[in-house]
């Protein structure tokens, strides 16, 4: 890549990486659209302008092989927009495939090694070959419409192809005039071409140059439609809009349908009348097109199509209103509210003292009032930098399409996603941080769990495949399932394999539940299939799944019936930045836990505890909880003189464990911050978060807390060090 | 690079640097009775012990973390690491920063702070001619000034077994 520098160099990956996620987008919503018999050209059009505003990065930046990629792209792209090239599953799969390389030619130039792999030359070459392959002639013109020769002069190549398409496909023509307020046409178009979206295509729309004053203008808009003429007049009419139905194959121009085109674009049409002429200069600044009589190449036209869309009155101010920022800003600032909630801490302590002075009682008060409001918005400000940070988690759901669709192949499998709660927001973070544990997932699903086709039949399930993936948040939490409706897991397979493998021994496996019958396939190497593949046999198992969820703060359950199906839910923090948490005291040591994984507090009451094989347990509405001693567990001095201690109950999923501590000291809002390198061996623990007064509270990791107590035999005693436990 | 920096202050003691040899300083440490020294341009900061929070099933020569600027550092026991006695932590006790070869920030605890040496590389006996060739490779060498022996470290070797 050329000199440039840092800082440029970023917003060229974050605008690239935006535009290829576009891209993405779309060509899932297109290929969609295919499936079902009726393709859309808008979404071609988007496409095609994506890989253009790539070409124009690329060349900014130095980057040749994505010109390279993208000027092939453009190429093929503009053969569909104008029919010249139909839209086949080689071309879609060409698409999809070069988003894949798109994304790998950004690895290579971020990683400045400029180091092309091999698969990427490839694609350039065959890509090269195929955009130049010839394609079969246009089919000529014929419009069995009666329209003004001088519309028909200024349409673009695209235009003609869409009309023409149209009318082969039996659509009637409309037209449609529609007077729109200068101020606010951009949005009243925009709001007339999604209401007409729904019963046909917008060809074209130009101004008419009649009847508009200093406020207004008139545009006149061809639409195409299968809709009757009633219907698009309820519709689509208004006291500034009449539709009117384009004639078919009449000889004589129809007066009221022959309105010229704006200005001597060509030299066919007869000359407009004078005070059409008047209104034509303005708008040829905006939005009109360039003569017909020159030559139009087709990236020619895509640009006047695209600056047609932003309408007349088109102005070199931004119209974005958004900024884009970098995490890690947002982190500062969230550190910073950390900092402040520290302070607010300490404030309320001296506020409390200064109260509780008989002599002080009028500053107290004062003080009181300051500090409420203070909290407030301190409040205030962590909610919006919280708010911030969240992004919906569609954004990776649109990659899993992608997989999906190319696991699927490679499998010669067919699998229908059908994905949910795509709006559920999470903090971006964590849909960073779970992309690669979805992907493995879904991958996982369309190997392992559904069916080939043709056994599908046999057991009475259509041929297609379900994969099921649904958000939705539930307090505090975020859940996620992926769902398939394929074979199912087979218990007793499960358990020969972890007791083949010594995972498990022969007389356990008698007593486990499903539930820990299905937890097996979370252990590292465990694999019930033969061969690794190349889908999900990568050494990437189900066991970096749960470990990279589990660093997020959350945790996943397997629920699977055979021949039914298998379900994933995988529960989330909602955000990472701040948590709530129980400060609680063993000894003289002080630990956070984080409020989402607490159920509930209790006074630890020796009456209530029994000893059942060495481990303590109590009855807990019904239900038996297991305790653990922090201090056994750490192997730290407890208070021996406190008579009384606290048992706080914490949850992963459906367990729960009865932690004994102390004493409780409150709660507070925390900034969790990792450990070092250095302590990564160390497990139990989520992280470390500034107490106030110079104190660091160690966070704990309840969920690794429970599954590490209730899988292992820690109960009884103390754990040594665990340095080694990478 | 940090013999460029050290240059012009050389110039005024040429005649010394040219007996010794060049010149590097070392930051020397007490741990019980022993005085140890690492080079200076290792140690980012010395600090003064902030409260410590132990670490429960951390590796037994790690004390615990600190927070330094909102940054959590690991504090090293170098006592327990280069197995001297212990003792508990008093007023002299102080924390220095220095990076381990990962990046990370470590903190290792020390006794006392006793004074920077300048010591040219003639003052140095390599570990090896001075102690014999099986030595642990956290001693870089021996160095004596004015009766004082001092224990030169290695950083790298000193840190490496911490991951």
């Amino acid at each position: 890549m050329a000199d440039i520098s840092d800082k440029a160099r970023d917003e060229f990956f974050s605008e690239a990486q935006e535009i290829i996620e576009g891209f993405s987008r779309d060509l899932v919503a297109l290929d969609d659209a295919e499936k079902r018999g009726q393709g859309d050209p808008d979404l071609v059009n988007d496409i095609f302008r994506a890989v253009h505003t790539l070409k124009g990065l690329a060349g900014l930046f130095g980057a040749n092989k994505m010109s390279t990629l993208s000027h092939d792209l453009e190429e093929i792209l503009d053969d569909l927009r104008l029919g010249r090239r139909p839209l086949s599953r080689e071309v879609l799969d060409m698409l999809f495939r070069a988003i894949n390389v798109y994304e790998q030619i950004l690895l290579v130039e971020r990683s400045d090694k400029q180091i092309v792999p091999a698969e990427v030359e490839a694609f350039l070459s065959q890509l090269t070959v195929f955009a130049r392959r010839d394609l079969a002639p246009s089919a000529s013109p014929q419009v069995s419409y009666e329209l003004d020769a001088g519309l028909l002069a200024v349409l673009t190549e695209y235009e003609e192809h869409r009309l023409r398409t149209n009318i082969q496909n039996g659509f009637a023509l409309f037209r449609i005039r529609a007077r729109f307020n200068l101020i606010t046409i951009d949005e009243e178009l925009e709001r007339l071409k999604a209401k007409a979206k729904p019963f046909g295509e917008i060809i074209t729309y130009l101004p008419t140059g009649e009847g508009g004053d200093i406020d207004a203008i008139d545009l006149e808009v061809l639409m195409a439609s299968r809709t009757q003429y009633d219907r698009l007049v309820e519709v689509l009419g208004g006291p500034n809009v009449k539709v009117e139905e384009v004639a078919k194959r009449i000889q004589q121009p129809a007066l009221h349908l022959t309105p010229a085109p704006p200005a001597a674009i060509s030299e066919e049409p007869p000359p407009p009348d004078p005070a059409r002429s008047s209104e034509a200069p303005r708008m040829a600044l905006a939005s009109t097109p360039p003569p017909a009589a020159a030559a139009r190449s087709p990236s020619d036209a895509a640009e006047i199509r695209a600056s047609k869309d932003v309408g007349p009155g088109l102005s070199l101010r931004s119209v974005s209103q958004t900024v884009r920022v970098d995490i890690r800003k947002l982190d500062h600032l969230m550190n910073i509210v950390g900092e402040l909630a520290i302070v607010r801490s300490s404030l309320a302590r001296i506020t409390e003292r200064v109260r509780s002075n008989p002599a002080l009682r009028e500053l107290g008060v004062d003080l009181h009032r300051l500090h409420r409001g203070f909290e407030r918005h301190l409040g205030e400000m962590q909610d919006g930098i919280l708010e911030v940070r969240m992004v919906p988690i569609g954004q990776i759901f649109e990659k899993l399409g992608r997989v999906a669709r190319q696991a699927s192949r490679e499998a010669g499998k067919q699998v229908n996603l059908v994905i949910t709660g795509a709006e559920t927001e999470v903090d971006k973070l964590i849909v960073e941080e779970l992309s690669d544990p979805l992907m493995h997932m879904v991958r996982n699903a369309i190997d392992h769990g559904i069916e080939p086709p043709g056994d599908r039949g046999k057991v009475g399930k259509p041929d297609v495949g379900t994969i099921a993936i649904n958000a939705f948040q539930k307090g505090s939490h975020v859940l996620i399932e992926i769902e398939d409706d394929g074979r199912g897991m087979d218990p007793k397979l499960l358990i020969e394999t972890g007791v083949r493998r010594g995972f498990i021994t022969e007389d356990a496996s008698h007593e486990m539940s499903s539930r820990e019958i299905f937890g097996l396939i979370f252990i590292p190497g465990f694999t019930t299939k033969a061969s690794a593949d190349m889908l999900a046999g990568r050494g990437v198992g189900m066991d970096i799944v749960k470990t990279n969820i589990g660093r997020l703060g959350g945790i996943i359950d397997v629920q699977s019936e055979r021949g039914i199906g298998t379900k994933m839910t995988i529960t989330l923090p909602i955000t990472l930045a701040i948590l709530s948490a129980l400060i609680v005291q063993v000894g003289l040591h002080t630990y956070a836990v984080p409020l989402s994984s607490v159920q509930e507090a209790l006074v630890y009451d020796l009456g209530q505890v029994r000893s059942i094989d060495g481990r303590e347990v109590m009855t807990l509405r019904g239900a038996t909880l297991p305790l653990i001693h922090l201090s056994r567990l750490f192997g730290v001095e407890g208070d021996a003189t406190r008579a009384r201690g606290f048992i706080v109950v914490v949850s992963a999923g459906p367990r729960r464990l009865g932690v004994v501590v102390d004493f409780l000291e409150g709660q507070q809002d925390i900034v969790i911050k990792p450990l070092g390198p250095s302590l990564r061996g160390v497990r139990g623990f989520a992280g470390a978060a500034q107490l106030g007064d110079q104190r660091v509270g160690l966070v704990l990791d309840a969920p690794a807390l429970v599954e590490e107590v209730l899988a292992g035999d820690a109960g009884k005693s103390s754990l040594g060090f665990r340095r080694d436990v990478a | 690079l940090s013999d460029l920096a050290r240059a012009p202050r050389n110039l005024g003691r040429r005649t010394h640097s040219l007996e010794r040899g060049p010149v590097t300083e070392y930051l020397a440490f007490r741990l019980a009775s022993e005085v140890y020294a690492l080079p200076l341009a290792h140690v980012r900061e010395i600090l003064t012990l902030p409260p410590l929070t132990f670490v429960p099933r951390a590796p037994p020569d790690i004390l615990g973390i600190i927070s330094v600027r909102g940054l959590l550092v690991t504090v090293i026991d170098l006592r327990c690491r280069l197995g001297v006695e212990q003792a508990p932590a008093n007023k002299r006790t102080r924390i220095l920063l220095v990076p381990s070869p990962t990046g990370e920030m470590l903190g290792l605890h020390v006794d006392e702070v006793l004074q920077v040496y300048r010591l040219g590389e003639a003052e140095i006996e390599p570990a090896a001619s001075a102690l014999g060739g099986n030595v642990a490779d956290h001693v870089a060498g021996i160095g004596r000034r004015d009766g004082t022996l001092l224990i030169l470290l290695s950083l790298h070797p000193l840190l490496a077994s911490t991951r």
